[in-house]
């Protein structure tokens, strides 16, 4: 008989390979039990802790001797009922929250998470120092910044939108032009949930910045935030040379609304670039402006269907001046025009406003 | 001795062959089940922190358009749109494409929804079969129902992109249920990396047998049947291993039809579905790595493990055997359109390593593990193998697949969790166990035919019998 396989290194494996399944196996009983136990034993502890939790909040965190004396699966209990509370409660409980964090010694252990060698301990600690909105725990935040990791860098700066004030400001800005768009946008959220307060140093921002994903995610921010003093620029990146620059501007010219913008959307409606002039048409839409009706209904004639269906768009949404160019329309010798028309004053007549992509 | 020495010999190169290539493909399989097991709770972890779980209603997140295909689907489509038309999205449109159903699809739609013939106007910036009409609710005003002639899923997914307003859109089958918050938690990869990331996948469940009411999975149970439970097992292997390894080297070629999201323009721009292809899944999101690669613009298609579409797998093996020889004839069909690509430098680690590892450990894959089938016995009846030695190997193959079904089960308790008792997990594991007693050797053999079905240019999908989810 020639040798084929040799059969002792195989019988060895097919055991190894058992084994491995059998311990695998007893891996999932064994922490399906554990983590029987450790359900069984929060239902019974949790509404205990959790009534010492809001006595303690409740006195505004004086005394916090109570509970260092409690055992380690409790105290992670009560971590997490005070992070569970800190999601909902802001204000004078929120402080008396975080006081309380502090007191007992969870804030101490965060920082020292926030500087663990494992990019998801860090940004696990990030999250829960957002949370739990504590002013201590910004420098640190900060300095999270500048973590290689994204996911922690990500985390710190949700963590910096909760609990920073106007010192983290200028370093929240800053991020917008960060290569991570992750990031980026995670700063654009958290400077947007600001509001107002944020809109002269992100101008100041948008106008001296050297990066370009900077000023752009600055523009959309602009147009998030919705505020009448950043017209001027806006008006002026709109006639800048970077065709993505003056979408994004148009866009947040729409949102912001303010009737100034009416003659330069005008403008934008021949641009070179369509997605400039489909932003235009989107824009004017919103307006609703009758102004806007002879323009509109030129750009019928657009090259691109989606310029022409927001210029369609445009016109349904402004008022009976609008409503007579679009049934003049409906014998425009373009097939596609006449489809845009009967849709959107079918749509007008049904409801009264469409549904924007 | 019934053979000449040459065929002996030839005999032994090839039993060498068959057990190089169990090495590789167990190889194979462990690196992707390492890969898959370690990023899965990676992400797991990530999606659990409180940043993350707040910021998914970001003012940033785009509006999506649903398109969900549906041929003769009376029994379920009104329940399916509900479920649609509840998902937690801050903005969406759902496009119900009724591919000339020959049922009472619209009929049922139209009851339903009191849906109104709409002049909705569109671009054919993809080809399709005529749109017959499109309809629009007044009760609902992001529901749309595209009526169009037959033409195939890919050719109603066509329509449907044709149609949607939206820069994303999310391909589903329209007899799957999406969990409520399964868009938000797709879309992820959309708003960190925006214009980067193209296509991301999500993970697919076995719903035969979990409690469903409303459109909505109530509870999620086992199905009392083996077929369904070996089913899930084998799911749960391909998505949280197969899929999450394959996506973290940007090197995934397979989004489910079922459930995937994508940026429509470069869908688009890849040409949209192949109405010629019966993978046509697979084959877009091939063609997108390869348009993306040759135009030489960074991109990234991946896979998200924690949003959930859940749907009806077959509880026949006639249905089984024509889903299984339909997906194998749309890989060959992928691999040899697509064959171009296979070992060139120019197409990065999709050209040099998933490819090639797709035509050699999943297309080839079946029909050099019939031969093995077949070579034992033959060694053993001309003496050159012992049955004990046989015995052994065939063991070893089964106890390794065991091994990597009970690695998933692991990994879905460990990160998910979704069958709660004790009794579910181990039925689980005995379906790891049942599934290489005859379930694995019949769809082997199921995909070694699909070989002879691509050769003879069948197109055909087989139609998919619904038993109504949850009633296996």
């Amino acid at each position: 008989m020639i040798p084929v396989v040799a059969l002792e290194p195989l019988k060895n494996c097919v055991l190894a390979l058992a084994a491995a399944v059998l311990l695998l196996a007893l891996f999932l009983v064994v922490d399906r039990g554990m983590a029987a136990i450790v359900r069984a034993r929060t239902r019974r502890r949790e509404p205990l802790l959790t009534r010492l939790v809001y006595q303690a909040v409740d006195e505004c965190c004086g005394d916090a001797s109570e509970f260092r004396r409690l055992s380690r699966l409790d105290r992670k209990l009560v971590r997490s009922i005070l992070l569970g509370l800190a999601l909902d409660l802001r204000g004078d409980t929120g402080d008396a929250i975080a006081a309380m964090y502090h007191a007992l010694g969870f804030l101490k252990a965060d920082l020292a998470r926030l500087r663990s060698r494992r990019a998801t301990t860090r940004a696990s600690a990030a999250g829960d120092l957002g949370l739990i909105r504590s002013t201590g725990a910004v420098p640190a935040l900060l300095q999270a910044f500048s973590d290689p990791d994204v996911r922690v860098r990500q985390a710190a700066v949700w963590a910096v939108g909760q609990a920073g004030g106007p010192a983290a400001l200028h370093a929240l800005i800053r991020l917008l032009g960060d290569p991570s768009r992750a990031v980026a946008n995670r700063a654009q959220e958290v400077l947007a949930e600001r509001g107002p307060e944020v809109v002269d140093a992100i101008l100041a921002y948008t106008e001296h910045t050297s990066s370009r994903l900077g000023r752009l995610a600055a523009i959309e921010l602009l147009g998030l935030l919705r505020v009448a003093t950043c017209s001027p620029l806006l008006l002026r990146f709109m006639k800048d040379l970077d065709p993505e620059v003056r979408v994004k501007s148009v866009k947040a010219a729409a949102a912001v609304g303010d009737p100034r913008f009416l003659e330069a959307l005008h403008g934008c409606l021949e641009d070179s670039s369509w997605a400039v002039r489909c932003q235009a048409a989107k824009g004017l839409s919103l307006f609703g402006s009758p102004a806007s009706v002879p323009r509109l209904t030129a750009a019928l004639r657009d090259q691109h269907w989606w310029v022409r269906f927001y210029a369609a768009t445009g016109l349904a949404e402004t008022g009976p001046t609008g409503e007579e160019a679009l049934s003049s329309a409906l014998s425009d010798p373009s097939s596609s025009v006449r489809d845009m028309a009967r849709y959107l004053l079918e749509r007008r007549a049904k409801q009264p406003a469409l549904a924007l992509p | 001795m019934i053979l000449p020495r040459w065929g002996e010999a030839i005999l032994v190169w090839y039993t060498g062959f068959i057990l190089l290539f169990f090495f590789a493909i167990n190889s194979y399989y462990l690196i992707l089940t390492v890969v898959g097991f370690w990023r899965t709770l990676r992400v797991f972890k990530e999606v659990r922190r409180p940043d993350q779980r707040r910021l998914l209603r970001s003012p940033l997140t785009p509006p999506v358009s649903v398109l969900a295909p549906a041929f003769n689907e009376e029994a379920n489509v009104v329940e399916n749109v509900r479920s649609l038309l509840m998902l937690d999205y801050p903005n969406f449109e759902v496009i119900l494409i009724n591919d000339g159903s020959r049922d009472r699809t619209l009929g049922r739609l139209v009851d339903a929804f009191d849906l109104r013939r709409s002049a909705r106007c569109f671009e054919y910036t993809l080809r399709c079969k005529p749109v017959r009409g499109i309809y629009e609710s007044p009760i609902y005003p992001n529901l749309v129902v595209v009526d169009k002639e037959n033409g195939g899923k890919a050719d109603a997914l066509n329509a449907g992109l044709d149609v949607s307003f939206y820069p994303l859109f999310c391909a589903i089958d329209a007899d799957s249920i999406l969990e409520p918050d399964a868009l938000l938690r797709l879309v992820r990869p959309f708003i960190d990396a925006p214009g980067v990331t193209i296509a991301a996948g999500g993970v697919v469940r076995v719903a035969n047998g979990c409690e469903i009411h409303g459109g909505r999975v109530h509870q999620v149970r086992l199905p009392v049947r083996a077929l369904p439970l070996i089913q899930i097992v084998e799911y749960l292997r391909a998505f949280l291993f197969g899929r999450m390894g394959w996506s973290t080297g940007n090197t995934l070629l397979v989004i489910s039809g079922a459930f995937g999201l994508f940026e429509k323009r470069a869908a688009v721009q890849a040409g949209g579905y192949a109405t010629d292809s019966v993978g046509e899944d697979m084959e877009l999101v091939v063609r997108m790595h390869r348009q993306r690669r040759e135009q030489r613009q960074p991109y990234r298609i991946g896979f998200v493990p924690d949003p959930i579409c859940w749907t009806e797998v077959p509880v026949s093996f006639r249905v089984l055997r024509r889903q299984r020889t339909r997906w194998q004839r749309g890989l060959i069909d992928t691999l040899i359109r697509h064959r171009t690509m296979i070992g060139r430098p120019r197409y990065g680690s999709v050209g040099m390593v998933s490819l090639p590892g797709f035509v050699i450990f999943e297309m080839l894959s079946p029909l050099i593990e019939l031969s093995g089938y077949l070579v034992l016995p033959i060694l053993w009846v001309l003496g050159l193998l012992s049955l004990s030695g046989a015995y052994t190997f065939f063991v070893l193959a089964i106890m390794y697949m065991i091994l990597v079904s009970a690695l998933a089960v692991l990994l879905e308790d460990v990160a998910f969790r979704r069958y709660p008792s004790v009794r579910d997990l181990g039925r689980l594991l005995i379906g790891a166990v049942l599934e290489n007693f005859g379930f694995r050797q019949l769809t082997v053999w199921w995909r070694v035919r699909a070989f002879w079905e691509y050769l003879r240019g069948d197109l055909s999908w087989g139609a998919m019998e619904r038993r109504g989810v949850g009633a296996a």
